[in-house]
């Protein structure tokens, strides 16, 4: 089974991204300027209780010891202790990956119908009025800051018009729709461009492909060849695209969660980084590296259930 | 492009149409504001719930709710008063201090006894891990003569002791409690004795705290609200979340935002007397600034009062002296460093620094950068090549500790109205603080800073301070800036909030009106 050896393949890769990622993020964070120690205890805290700290969590060995006793535990499945809260990172990890997980979900669900709408709109009449107008916002929502926006937006319709909760996760599940709802929407301002172009663009090139063209002679009508011929070429490098943006917002949806104080994994990874909070931000790292992995992972497989040519 | 048949472009941009609508009509379920939690928000994080462990701005914050001290201040006048300790008596050679307990309980129910005040005091004292023992300095032994009795021995006379005993990280935990479980006692829900326990702990996110039943002041809190000190890290975000009436409280109000919220209705926006002080440290270890003219030079070229203005909108006091306004013996009448540009360049050139490098720390925050920004264009004008490096808390602190930096604008305050520790941070070179990373030190001041402990006559106590203020202010050990209130904005709905100056919410004391 091809399927089953892509999956083996990508599973062994996946060892050696962790081994080697875990390294360089072991390597960045502990030589940053900057002591754990000193954040946890305060400004005012004595040399002899920062130093008490740091043996404590055996921040005071070499660095290749420190190394090998992360590793040990990371084979043994433990990723560590948060040097700030005593708690174990999997457990952070745990509180704050729902809300993120939601916000990308939502995002996702608020982002790909209107960029199917949109591309087939632009793509039908290309350089058209239609076209036209929606390139033109397209690129003014790629070009907005996230960070500008999100602010304006909490401030309209949050503060002035009260529709929406300018901040947190809200319980239940429509209160997570509530609550996300302005973040989502800021994501999915820029996330809608990005995939309206790449899709259209590819939607336009298929028009000409060999293979509509023979579709056409072979009598299919216009609306199965869209359907069945043309869109489904089209869409995979828009999936491939989706597939690295939904990486990318589990891993770095810093800013809109920071504007809407959701507490998710980009806040939790801010503040690990600003607290030198080590086996957190290495813990998250990893976190990030395997659902990136994974994401690829599944859009591969996607791509080719819906292309059979593409086999591995 | 007629192959896009209509039909299908009509389904496309009816489930577009629905999204909208379905996430149009979430707008309509309006939050309902629960009447009974009141939420203060801070920038600070609550990083530990151990008193002893941290003395970061955050803990300092949460550490008051949950653990009474043997003194406490009176919330209105700020005045020191009984707390776990009833009465105490002090010896004529006024070494030795003798607590008389009330009867007290912690939030499992169990008593406070002597065992537990003299194990939290010395776990303070002399545990390694104690970030803050400083305040207890003076202290040579503290024990339980009965189960409600404490004696604390002090190597000397030490006239700010009983103001000393109720800062922030003196609060009483459960010796039993902290026996049994170690570290873990603190790692969620501790026993406490302040007014609150923890209900739920999120680090990173939020602290809930509900009313301690067990609390020895009776009907206090005053409100059986629970309450959530959330962090969150952006300013906007904090006010925008006020604004919204989804919290109560926001600490930090940005100067620029005060005038606008004062304007808003539900909002009281207050400014809270403190004992802040923001400062410009300087590197006394290496060039340019350990040369005093050149100090004296960069003092000279900033105009402080511009500065307060510019950067606070005229909230705050310029700063004339190395100590905070507020403290005891702060010397109102002394002039302060004058603004003489001419003067500064003149100073500079004869102390052979003029066009030295001057790396400037500065944090990301808006407040570090205009500062920095205003005294780099201010030491440019006089003759200085001042270039500022930004870089975040942990790396500020790094370069400051091992003074790899030559000016870094911060601020810090007094925990108590007393300036013992005050001096002791800001400008002692044999206090363990390295005179805040200025690596200031002058024996005369270091004296002067021992002896203002001793004496009990609070005239020549004033005398003492005033001298140490005169000498470093003219040393320029730092450059002093602006005295700062709290801008804090409160929810109109409560009452009797505030924040002192010790940075302790009065939440207590507060209750929910309309």
């Amino acid at each position: 089974m091809p399927l089953l050896q892509l999956i083996s393949r990508r599973l062994l890769q996946l060892i050696g991204v962790l081994a080697g990622i875990s390294l360089v993020t072991f390597l960045l964070v502990h030589m940053a300027p900057g002591d754990p120690a000193r954040l946890l205890a305060g400004e005012r805290a004595s040399a002899e209780s920062i130093a008490a700290i740091r043996a404590q969590y055996g921040l005071d060995l070499p660095l290749w010891r420190q190394f090998l006793t992360y590793i040990a535990n990371l084979v043994s499945g433990d990723i560590g202790l948060s040097l700030r809260f005593q708690r174990p990172v999997i457990q952070l990890i745990e509180q704050f990956m729902w809300p993120t997980l939601f916000l990308t979900g939502y995002v996702l669900c608020l982002a790909v119908p209107p960029t199917v709408a949109l591309a087939i709109l632009g793509a039908r009449r290309p350089g058209g009025i239609g076209d036209q107008i929606i390139r033109l916002v397209g690129i003014a929502g790629l070009t907005i800051p996230v960070f500008w926006l999100g602010i304006m937006m909490s401030r309209f319709f949050g503060v002035s018009l009260g529709w929406f909760p300018v901040s947190g996760y809200g319980t239940g599940f429509t209160g997570h729709l509530h609550h996300l709802f302005l973040p989502a929407v800021s994501t999915a301002i820029w996330l809608v461009p990005v995939l309206t172009q790449s899709l259209r663009a590819a939607l336009i090139e298929k028009t000409t492909a060999d293979f509509v063209t023979a579709a056409r002679a072979q009598g299919a009508t216009e609306r199965q060849i869209f359907w069945q011929t043309m869109l489904p070429n089209a869409v995979l490098p828009t999936l491939n695209l989706l597939g690295v943006m939904v990486a990318f917002m589990i891993g770095g949806a810093v800013i809109v969660e920071t504007v809407y104080a959701v507490p998710g994994l980009g806040t939790l990874m801010v503040n690990a980084l600003l607290g030198r909070d080590y086996y957190v931000v290495q813990g998250l790292t990893l976190v990030f590296a395997v659902s990136t992995v994974l994401i690829t992972l599944a859009v591969d497989l996607l791509t080719a259930f819906i292309d059979p040519r593409v086999r591995f | 492009m007629n192959s896009l048949s209509r039909s299908r472009m009509r389904a496309a941009s009816a489930v577009l149409h629905g999204a909208v609508v379905m996430a149009m009509g979430l707008c309509w379920t309006v939050p309902a504001f629960a009447a009974d939690v009141i939420r203060v928000v801070s920038p600070f994080q609550t990083t530990t719930l151990d008193p002893m462990r941290s003395a970061a701005a955050g803990n300092i914050e949460t550490y008051g709710q949950l653990y009474s001290r043997l003194l406490r201040r009176d919330a209105e006048t700020g005045a020191l008063e009984p707390g776990l300790a009833e009465k105490w008596d002090i010896s004529p050679d006024g070494k030795t201090y003798t607590f008389h307990l009330r009867d007290a309980q912690f939030s499992d129910g169990s008593p406070i006894t002597a065992a537990d005040v003299a194990f939290s005091l010395e776990r303070i004292r002399t545990d390694k891990k104690s970030a803050y023992p400083a305040p207890l300095g003076a202290v040579e032994a503290v024990s339980a003569a009965d189960a409600k009795t404490v004696v604390v021995t002090l190597k000397s006379a030490f006239a700010p002791f009983l103001g000393n005993a109720e800062i922030w990280n003196m609060g009483i935990v459960s010796k039993a409690d902290v026996d049994k479980r170690g570290e873990e006692a603190f790692a969620s829900v501790p026993v406490t004795s302040g007014p609150y326990e923890v209900k739920q702990w999120k680090p990173n996110e939020k602290l809930v705290l509900e009313p301690n039943p067990h609390y020895w002041r009776k009907g206090y809190p005053k409100s059986d609200a629970t309450v959530e000190l959330i962090e969150i890290a952006s300013p906007e975000t904090r006010i925008a979340m006020l604004k919204a009436g989804e919290i109560d409280v926001v600490r930090a109000v940005p100067w620029a935002q005060v005038d606008d919220l004062k304007t808003v209705e539900t909002v009281d926006m207050r400014l809270e007397p403190s004992t802040t002080i923001y400062m410009t440290l300087l590197n006394h270890k290496r060039e340019p600034f350990s040369n005093l003219k050149a100090r004296q030079a960069a003092g000279m070229a900033i105009d402080n009062k511009a500065m307060a203005k510019a950067i606070t909108r005229g909230y705050a006091e310029p700063a004339n002296t190395t100590l905070p306004g507020s403290v005891d013996f702060h010397d109102k009448d002394y002039p302060g460093i004058s603004y003489e540009p001419a003067k500064a360049k003149e100073l500079l050139a004869e102390s052979g620094m003029a066009g030295r490098e001057v790396k400037i720390l500065a944090t990301a925050d808006a407040l570090s950068q205009q500062m920095a920004l205003l005294i780099q264009a201010q030491w440019q004008a006089i003759g200085l090549k001042p270039s500022i490096v930004n870089v975040d808390g942990g790396a500020w602190w790094d370069a400051t500790g091992k003074g790899d930096y030559d000016a870094a604008a911060n601020w810090w305050y007094n925990e108590t109205p007393d300036p013992d520790l005050a001096v002791r941070w800001a400008v002692c070179g044999t206090c363990g603080s390295n005179s805040y990373n200025t690596f200031y030190e002058n024996p005369k001041v270091d004296a002067l800073v021992e002896q203002g402990t001793r004496e009990a006559d609070p005239a020549k106590r004033a005398e003492i301070y005033k001298e140490i203020q005169r000498i470093t202010t003219e040393e320029v050990a730092q450059i002093p800036l602006y005295y700062a209130p709290n801008a804090v904005a409160y929810s109109r709905r409560l009452q009797g909030l505030r924040l002192t100056p010790s940075l302790q919410w009065t939440l207590e004391e507060t209750s929910i009106g309309q």
